[in-house]
């Protein structure tokens, strides 16, 4: 696994971890340990996102800060580089 | 409103191609038991859920389907890359590829396409709710017939994290229907409908 590969699992970590809580707590609203586990996650992966995408381009088309539209830019999540 | 993120949600990265097996895993993209019936399945049923935990639900849990058939589409187009007229003939995928060479269409194992009808919307949450709690089942047996005919540590990663979902997804449907039957007049759950006979609700 090369650098952007690292960093896209730890990314991809954190999403997947959020992505449980969110199901979980559709039916757990008020459980407010979790909510605040969820919290804490999206938190901590901000900054890891901020990260990828100044060095390897937009996870998504949010924000583009670069003067072409990096969107484009291979890899594409199915390409084995990506 | 959906908003894509250029990122699989697990990494599918296989290094040896194996057009036999692509074509019983493209089964899990277009057959009865695949991921874009369940994603059409549940974001089509949610509309008309009574309660918001169960839109919410509802709304994730077909979301999620979204990227497993996004997964799944990489993991046969990677099992199908830069195949020789001989491989193609040789794993019997010669039938698949003169219809649509190496692309990635919704179809069975058996080449059915895509049908509608092996998934249903009856706008009554208890029965979508039960249709759904046993797609997630069938799912998870399709996904485990996979994994019998499956050696390559690069395929069986994702699958299995793909089938571990389908066990998930089974849980908070039946939370699902917990919810929604304790609002119910427990007299008789099942003779009407929560999302048209308003009376069966508790008063």
């Amino acid at each position: 696994m090369n650098e952007r590969q690292m960093l896209l699992k730890k990314i991809g970590t954190y999403r997947f971890t959020i992505t449980d809580i969110d199901m979980f707590l559709d039916t757990h609203p008020g459980d407010t340990e979790m909510l605040a586990l969820r919290n804490r996650y999206a938190q901590e992966l901000r900054p890891l996102i901020e990260q990828f995408e100044s060095r390897f381009g937009p996870l998504t088309k949010r924000e583009n800060q670069t003067n072409t539209w990096s969107w484009v830019k291979d890899p594409w999540p199915w390409d084995m580089e990506a | 409103m959906f908003v894509y993120e250029k990122q699989l949600q697990y990494p599918v990265r296989i290094k040896n191609t194996n057009p036999a097996l692509a074509k019983l895993i493209i089964t899990q993209y277009g057959g009865p038991d695949g991921e874009l019936g369940a994603s059409t399945r549940y974001l089509s049923q949610r509309f008309t859920m009574p309660l918001p935990e169960l839109k919410a639900t509802l709304t994730d849990v077909g979301t999620e389907e979204l990227n497993h058939l996004e997964m799944i589409g990489a993991i046969v187009y990677q099992l199908t890359r830069d195949l020789s007229e001989e491989q193609i003939r040789e794993a019997g995928f010669d039938q698949y590829f003169v219809e649509h060479t190496a692309g990635v269409y919704p179809a069975s194992a058996s080449g059915m396409p895509f049908n509608a009808a092996a998934l249903a919307v009856k706008g009554d949450p208890i029965t979508d709710l039960h249709e759904s709690l046993a797609a997630e089942q069938k799912a998870r047996t399709t996904y485990d017939n996979i994994l019998r005919f499956c050696d390559d540590p690069d395929v069986i990663d994702p699958i299995r994290f793909l089938r571990a979902r389908e066990v998930v997804h089974y849980q908070r449907f039946g939370e699902n229907l917990r919810l929604l039957t304790d609002k119910l007049d427990s007299k008789n759950f099942y003779a009407f409908n929560p999302s048209y006979d308003k009376r069966c609700f508790k008063k």
